[in-house]
């Protein structure tokens, strides 16, 4: 007799519908499951039979062959475990197959019959074809978030088996609201001493513009990257769907019965591997760190320490805002919308407090700069450099004798800052772009028209070989990003200018040789 | 001394090249005997390797096993002809002179250590000038290299001959400095002594430098040409320097350093050593100013050295430096003042001037094209 029963299965981060199909013949008794299934799929016989047999039905005593259908996909994961148990029961007759019509199971079985949770229910739930699905228990709030789709769940495969038989009711998950806000972030207004770097996170959270910054061991560049994510809007729906459908794939936990309202924020080691940063890995096609900082920020800290291959990597989903990964088995699309802002010392021994003053040798130096290429180098439009602050005026600032305020006025809370990042942003989108880090080059002109001053500004940097064309281009994005935070929308105004180069140090320079022109040599008398 | 032609300079230039020879021993060599006769001397295993010393590969052949070992000399010499060898090298311009020749420089005759030969690009001539030889780290702050180069500058257009290392940082800024002066008209030319081969450029990012040293005056090592600059052969070079200079000024030093070698071994030949001042806190200043503290003079501008050198008819060069009598915005005052005399990020400029950083770094623009602030890696430093 056969029976079908509908589910889905995970291939990156998209879900894809699965049709389970069971046919028990005469014959010797045998189990084969076909449908590319891997190991731990072929595996879920053993978890199968186990099942049913504690959950007190019998296994039939005659031929079972599985086929999942489309047969052509590479099927991975336990997920399948639940609705190959109902076919299989289905099909031996002990339930009957109107009790499954328009419901769908994702779920893997303990060999006493437990349901678990898997990876990627939400991806897997928008695949579905039908319009109820039964997960485990932990899963249920995260399939609940799919639209259109009638979630529930129940503890056990006896329970599954008798709330279809109506013998009993099924466990819906807990409404939530997915609007309540998580835990506050970090406030801004913590970072003292660093005005220009404040300003950096600002301009970087309202026009998108990656971020690099260079500066000693302890000057606050991680405090800065956590502080950012809070500058940035709060998800939309569909953005937090995205979100979650990536993390759930990557088998990361979600926020508590919510979907993701804060962009998430990724900091991964110098040490991993470069499948680990941008996905893949096997046939599971796994989506990396770069993804999983899809929408929000990916703060890559100890820049240089990172493998050059790893590095290099970055580059073009950087440009495409996504990444392609493609292996022997499978191919898969992940989505790579990060904000990326990176932190490293200025050099090996980190205590560069300017010219002259660090221990390190010059070629020392100048390899550890090299390390970051200059290709990924121009994909950083805000560049840095932070100072430690004084140890004196901290200490001052803690005795009480003066105020932390007083050390550096100014200093506005993360409210404050967003909800200008919030305007300026607004003011960006209308201009047909997600942020002014994505304008093209052939709309510069006519999006960020520069006034006659700050032409002239550029032009003696041009002159002077200081800037790239490609430079220029992004130093008027910036620009742009500095006029929409103040709320000018007219033609760039030197100060623009000005402030935009004011964020684009020459962070990673090497010392000039005295070969060629001597930058002071024409200037001094 | 025998007279030997231009084929005595091949010898020489061979003797020079075998391993283990050492300045001493070449010159005691060529002070008793002629430099064929020294070179058949080796050919017949008269003259033999000194035992327990090494050095080198020796005349560019493979099988040199390290000290004590591989071939001797009469190995080596047997399979080499010094004309032949040498015919190349001295085509590209090098040539060479030893301890007692009159080409030799004079004020290494009676130097304690001299070099036994002294290899050579340009012209030597340059040395006739009262030499000073102006000195300093490679890890140099934009004052110290600003400094130095004015120093170059205005010591070679007053007619002293510069001597320097050619090293990046501060060596190098005082080579630009002179070399710039000589092609604005100054007579007097830089001389560089270097530790590599004077065909040997390094580092290689000074290589256009090495080159303008050369044509206008002269660049030279006691290394054997072809040699690259091993670590050892710096303090042997810095020697050099102590002992052709009449002077030697420390611009930036870090607590220990090969400048401060070069200061030593001026002391040691009785040279006079000035440091220029730098600020307390700036490591790179602070081998100088412990040469200030332990009794140095002082120097703050090429006025200072000539003083020093009882130089008194030249053209003087004048006072750089001061911001006082330069035009500046009211905003390019703020930010000038409020930086001091350490490199400072545009962050520091905006803590400490008040400014917004758009003001901060029109300010710093407007500096930096004035001359008062040098640009490097992201610091700003203020240079006068």
């Amino acid at each position: 007799m056969l029976a079908k029963v509908s589910s889905a299965t995970l291939i990156g981060v998209e879900g894809q519908a699965i049709s389970v199909e069971v046919h028990v013949s005469k014959g010797l008794p045998g189990f084969s499951i076909v449908g590319l299934p891997d190991a731990a799929c072929r595996e879920s016989r053993d978890r199968v039979r186990a099942a049913i047999l504690s959950s007190g039905m019998s296994w039939p005593q005659r031929r079972v062959t599985v086929n999942l259908a489309p047969s052509g996909i590479r099927k991975g994961g336990s997920g399948l475990d639940l609705p190959v148990a109902i076919a299989l029961l289905i099909a031996d007759g002990q339930l009957s197959a109107a009790v499954v019509d328009n419901v769908g199971f994702i779920a893997e079985l303990g060999l006493d019959g437990t349901l678990r949770g898997v990876p990627g229910v939400l991806a897997r739930a928008h695949a579905l074809n039908a319009a109820q699905l039964v997960v485990s228990p932990d899963c249920a709030a995260e399939a609940a978030t799919a639209p259109g789709l009638r979630a529930v769940s129940a503890a056990s495969l006896s329970r599954v088996v008798a709330c279809l038989q109506g013998r009993s009711s099924w466990d819906e998950p807990k409404s939530s609201d997915a609007t309540v806000l998580m835990a506050a972030p970090p406030d801004l207004a913590d970072v003292r001493g660093q005005p220009l770097a404040r300003i950096a996170v600002e301009v970087a959270a309202a026009g998108g513009h990656h971020l690099l910054m260079v500066g000693p061991p302890g000057a606050g560049k991680t405090m800065l990257a956590e502080r950012l994510v809070g500058l940035l809007p709060v998800l939309t729906t569909s953005e937090a769907l995205e979100v979650a459908r990536v993390h759930s794939a990557a088998g990361l936990a979600l926020p508590s019965q919510v979907l993701p309202v804060r962009p998430p924020f990724r900091a991964p080691h110098h040490s991993s591997s470069l499948v680990s940063i941008v996905g893949g890995g096997g046939s599971a096609m796994r989506p990396g760190e770069l993804s999983c900082a899809h929408r929000g920020v990916l703060f890559l800290d100890e820049l240089g320490e990172f493998s050059g291959a790893v590095l290099d990597t970055l580059r073009q989903p950087l440009e495409e805002r996504q990444v392609r990964v493609s292996r022997a088995r499978a191919s898969t699309v992940f989505p790579a919308d990060v904000l990326l802002v990176a932190a490293m010392n200025p050099c090996p021994c980190g205590a560069d407090l300017g010219p002259g003053s660090c221990q390190c040798s010059a070629a020392a130096r100048q390899r550890y700069r090299a390390r970051v290429s200059g290709p990924l180098l121009d994909r950083f439009d805000l560049r840095i450099r932070l100072d430690r602050p004084e140890v004196a005026d901290l200490v001052r600032a803690i005795e009480g004798e003066g105020s932390l305020e007083a050390l550096d006025p100014g200093v506005e809370s993360t409210a404050t800052v967003a909800a200008r990042v919030a305007r300026a942003r607004a003011v960006a989108s209308q201009r047909g772009f997600a942020t002014n880090a994505a304008i093209p080059p052939g709309s510069l002109d006519l999006l960020a028209p520069l006034s006659q001053g700050a032409l002239r500004v550029l032009e003696v940097r041009l002159r002077q070989g200081l800037l790239s064309a490609r430079g220029l281009q992004r130093v008027r994005r910036v620009a742009r990003t500095i006029a929409d935070l103040e709320g000018w929308e007219g033609k760039l105004r030197p100060a623009d200018v000005y402030g935009a180069l004011a964020l684009r140090s020459n962070v990673l320079a090497v010392e000039k040789a005295f070969d060629g022109v001597q930058p002071s040599a024409a200037s001094l008398r | 001394m025998t007279g030997c032609g231009e084929e005595g300079h091949a010898y020489v230039a061979a003797l020079s090249a075998l391993p283990g020879m050492g300045p001493a021993n070449l010159a005691s060599i060529l002070r008793r005997r002629a430099p064929r006769a020294a070179w058949l001397a080796v050919q017949t295993g008269r003259l033999e390797r000194p035992s327990g010393r090494a050095e080198g590969p020796g005349l560019g052949l493979e099988g040199d096993g390290g000290p004590h070992r591989g071939p001797g000399w009469r190995a080596l010499a047997a399979k080499v002809d010094p004309p032949e060898w040498w015919r190349p090298i001295a085509a590209r311009g090098i040539k060479v002179t030893w301890h007692g020749r009159p080409d030799f420089p004079e004020a290494l005759q009676s130097d304690p250590s001299p070099p036994g030969s002294l290899f050579w690009r340009g012209r030597l001539e340059a040395l006739r000038n009262p030499c000073v030889a102006v000195v300093g780290t490679r890890n140099a702050t934009n004052c110290g290299i600003a400094t130095a180069y004015e120093l170059g500058r205005d010591l070679a257009t007053a007619g002293v001959c510069v001597l320097s290392g050619l090293a990046l940082g501060i060596d190098g800024a005082v080579h630009r400095g002179a070399v710039d002066a000589v092609k604005a008209g100054a007579s007097a030319a830089p001389v560089a002594v270097v530790a590599s081969g004077v065909d040997v450029v390094y580092p290689k990012r000074n290589e256009r430098l090495w080159e303008e040293v050369a044509e206008c005056g002269a660049v030279l090592s006691e290394t054997v040409p072809g040699r690259p600059a091993q670590a050892w052969r710096f303090p042997s070079r810095n020697r050099i320097i102590a002992g052709l200079a009449g002077l030697v000024v420390v611009v930036e030093s870090h607590a220990r350093g090969g400048s401060l070698i070069t200061a030593e071994a001026a002391l040691a030949r009785g040279v006079e050593v000035r440091a220029v001042p730098g600020a307390v806190r700036s490591a790179a200043s602070e081998g100088t100013n412990q040469l200030l503290y332990e009794g140095a003079g002082p120097v703050r501008h090429a006025t200072d050295v000539l003083d020093s050198l009882g130089i008194f008819d030249t053209a003087r060069p004048q006072r750089p430096h001061g911001s006082g009598q330069l035009l500046l915005s009211s905003l390019g005052r703020t930010v000038l003042e409020s930086m001091g005399w350490y490199p400072v990020t545009p962050n520091q400029v905006v803590l400490t001037g008040g400014v917004s950083p758009a003001e901060a770094l029109q300010a710093l623009d407007e500096l930096e094209e004035k001359g008062v602030v040098v640009e490097s890696a992201g610091f700003y430093t203020r240079v006068r």
